[in-house]
């Protein structure tokens, strides 16, 4: 699942329109989209850090993130000298605090990289420039929130440049403009980096359906204890992941009537021999 | 959503992150100017990055960072209950760089580091200054290679080297560089010093396959090892950790084989013999890094906070090597790891 995360609805709405994404009608408090089949959730969480960290953190501790996905915060911001371009932020300054953030920079990619500052009120060119080049008032809000949920490789900054320190005068319609120039890359980003995520994931073995059968009929015919029955389990993990034929000492045992065990006594003794048989 | 591209992670030391204290430092100038197309990422302590939560090693890996940054506090280390002393009193490492461009599933700085991102310390000389303050007390045994390996970051730090500058004008240090490497140039250009001992951890080629990624096989190691010695350095085979495959004794035995065919086992300084063991907490952070690693998730058994095969298996592992070593060379210089 990818969680995109903007400031203003026009800053969603390519991916709204892109992804066909639904509005979820039970959410009260925040504008909620997704689109359970294209594994995309995206939240319109408002200006601002404390509209930002409240709406991420909902809506994580409401879905529960799990290892491959993917936090997305994307939306406008100032730069100290352009007025256009995209940004991939590879620090994030909070500007109240002077706290630093680093999303992991894992991925080729064709964006310029920036330093962003997120501070409480727009920049508005005159009061002293960011230590960053680019200015924002969400992103380490987000970074905070979503850290709760999601690793460093998880999570995504990409800000998309639409004044330089006169926020006021950027309207809507530049809004959608910029937004609609830049969604080829950004999407094409997103689904790239979503893809590799996953694959990441799913590398990880979780126990076979086979595996866990074999587990609970083997802890049932040798009276297994919660401790025994743990030992099991993790012994059948490991003989798995080493590729130890260990079905066939199982059958064996079968065969000659040493399993099923009467108690749980002479189930110790047992599963000691089937370890004993296999190292 | 699912159109993997190939080739999609940046490449090895893409990012640098560097401390602002040590940006101008000489060490950090010359490591920077190896990688002119790598991204500057100036930070405030490299423990912001290094340390972040829930980070990935498996990721990570795959596209290492490079962060420089300056050591701070303790900058010597006594030797872990763990580790080899090889009859040295003063046994102590120090850590100069933190991580390794090998990915061996077994190494215990996936447990031991919350990030795979590597740190170089450049500061050598705080180093060296707090190494030449404990030799005016005592001698000093020290090694170098512990949470790296040094001789694979070689071409980039070039610290084995300043090591050797060092431990020449120090009699009373005794260093070990430890390494899985077959760094050949090195090899090539090393001057012989009775001081710097180059210890080469050596593991049955099926092993190296299954689980010390990356790492040079073991003809190339051992190539690499009989060039030192013949060029005079003094050099230590270790045998640690062995690591319980199936028909492990077939693959030690012909790892052995091969080893006396290309090492002249009279002339190598000692070995060390030991079975993989691990403190409990790395492992359990292991384990969460790397789920289907079989390696890692053998059923060890517990001992006062450390993991270890169960003591069968481990007495006939070492057994086994320890006696046929001894039938190569003398018993004084096997030195076999006890719990
Ligand atoms: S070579 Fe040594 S330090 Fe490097 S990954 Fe392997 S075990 Fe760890």
């Amino acid at each position: 699942m990818v969680y995109i995360f903007t400031a203003l609805y026009c800053e969603a709405q390519i991916f709204i329109r892109q992804f066909k994404l639904v509005k979820n009608q039970e959410n009260t408090w925040l504008q909620e989209f997704y689109n359970e089949s294209a594994e995309i959730r995206l939240a319109v969480i408002g200006v601002g850090e404390i509209a930002a960290a409240a709406a991420v953190g909902s809506i994580c501790a409401l879905y529960r993130p799990a290892p491959g996905d993917l936090l997305v915060n994307v939306g406008i911001c100032a730069h100290t000298a352009k007025n256009d371009g995209i940004f991939l932020c590879s620090k994030i300054i909070e500007n109240a605090t002077g706290k630093t953030f680093y999303p992991d920079m894992l991925y080729r990619h064709n964006f310029c990289e920036g330093t962003l500052v997120t501070g409480m009120l727009p920049w508005n060119g005159e009061n002293a420039a960011p230590a960053g080049n680019l200015y924002d008032m969400e992103a380490a809000a987000v970074y905070q929130a979503g850290s709760r949920f999601f690793g460093p490789h998880q999570m995504i900054f990409l800000k998309i440049v639409s004044d330089h320190g006169a926020v006021g005068e950027v309207s809507r319609e530049r809004v959608l403009h910029l937004m609609e120039k830049y969604q080829d890359c950004v999407l094409d980003y997103i689904g790239q980096t979503a893809a590799i995520t996953q694959t990441g994931s799913c590398r990880r073995n979780s126990p076979h359906q086979e595996e866990e059968r074999l587990v609970e009929t083997i802890c049932a015919d040798l009276h297994c204890s919660k401790a025994m029955r743990d030992s099991v389990r993790h012994m059948i993990r490991y003989l798995t992941l080493a590729k130890i034929d260990y079905v066939s000492v199982i059958q064996d045992m079968y065969e000659k009537k040493l399993l099923p065990c009467k108690d749980k006594r002479e189930g110790k003794l047992r599963f000691e021999e089937f370890k004993e048989r296999l190292f | 959503m699912k159109n993997l591209k190939k080739d999609c992670f940046n490449p090895f030391f893409s990012h640098i992150y560097v401390e602002k204290s040590v940006r101008n430092h000489a060490r950090a100038q010359k490591i920077l100017a190896e990688f002119p197309s790598a991204e500057i990422i100036e930070i405030s302590y490299y423990k912001d990055v290094f340390c972040r939560s829930r980070q990935s090693h498996p990721i990570q890996h795959r596209t290492q960072k490079l962060i420089l940054a300056a050591r701070q506090g303790t900058l010597l280390y006594e030797g872990a209950p763990v580790c080899q002393s090889f009859g040295n009193q003063y046994f102590y490492y120090v850590s100069c760089a933190m991580n390794c461009i090998f990915d061996c599933e077994y190494c215990y700085l996936k447990g031991m580091y919350p990030s795979a991102n590597i740190v170089v310390f450049v500061n050598l000389e705080d180093i060296f200054a707090a190494v030449e303050q404990m030799l005016e007390k005592h001698p000093l045994y020290l090694c170098v290679s512990y949470d790296t390996d040094l001789l694979a970051l070689e071409h980039i730090i070039g610290y084995a080297q300043e090591w050797c500058l060092f431990a020449a004008r120090h009699e009373n240090l005794k260093i070990e560089i430890r390494t899985k490497c077959a760094n050949r140039s090195f090899a090539r250009s090393v001057v012989p010093l009775p001081g710097v001992i180059y210890a080469f951890t050596l593991s049955p080629q099926a092993v190296i396959e299954a689980f010390e990624h990356h790492t040079p096989s073991l003809t190339e190691r051992l190539s690499c090892a009989g060039e030192m010695m013949r060029a005079g350095c003094p050099v230590r085979l270790c045998f640690d950790p062995m690591v319980y495959v199936p028909d492990w004794k077939q693959h030690y035995e012909a790892m052995l084989a091969q080893v006396c065919r290309m090492i002249d086992m009279e002339r190598i300084v000692d070995v060390s013999v030991g079975t993989f063991r691990i403190s409990q907490d790395y492992l359990k952070n292991m384990r969460r890094q790397e789920p289907d690693s079989a390696v890692i998730w053998f059923p060890f058994q517990r001992k006062d906070g450390y993991c270890h095969y169960p003591n069968d298996l481990m007495e006939q592992m070492e057994c086994f090597l320890t006696e046929q070593l001894e039938e190569k060379i003398s018993r004084e210089k096997i030195f076999r790891w006890r719990m």
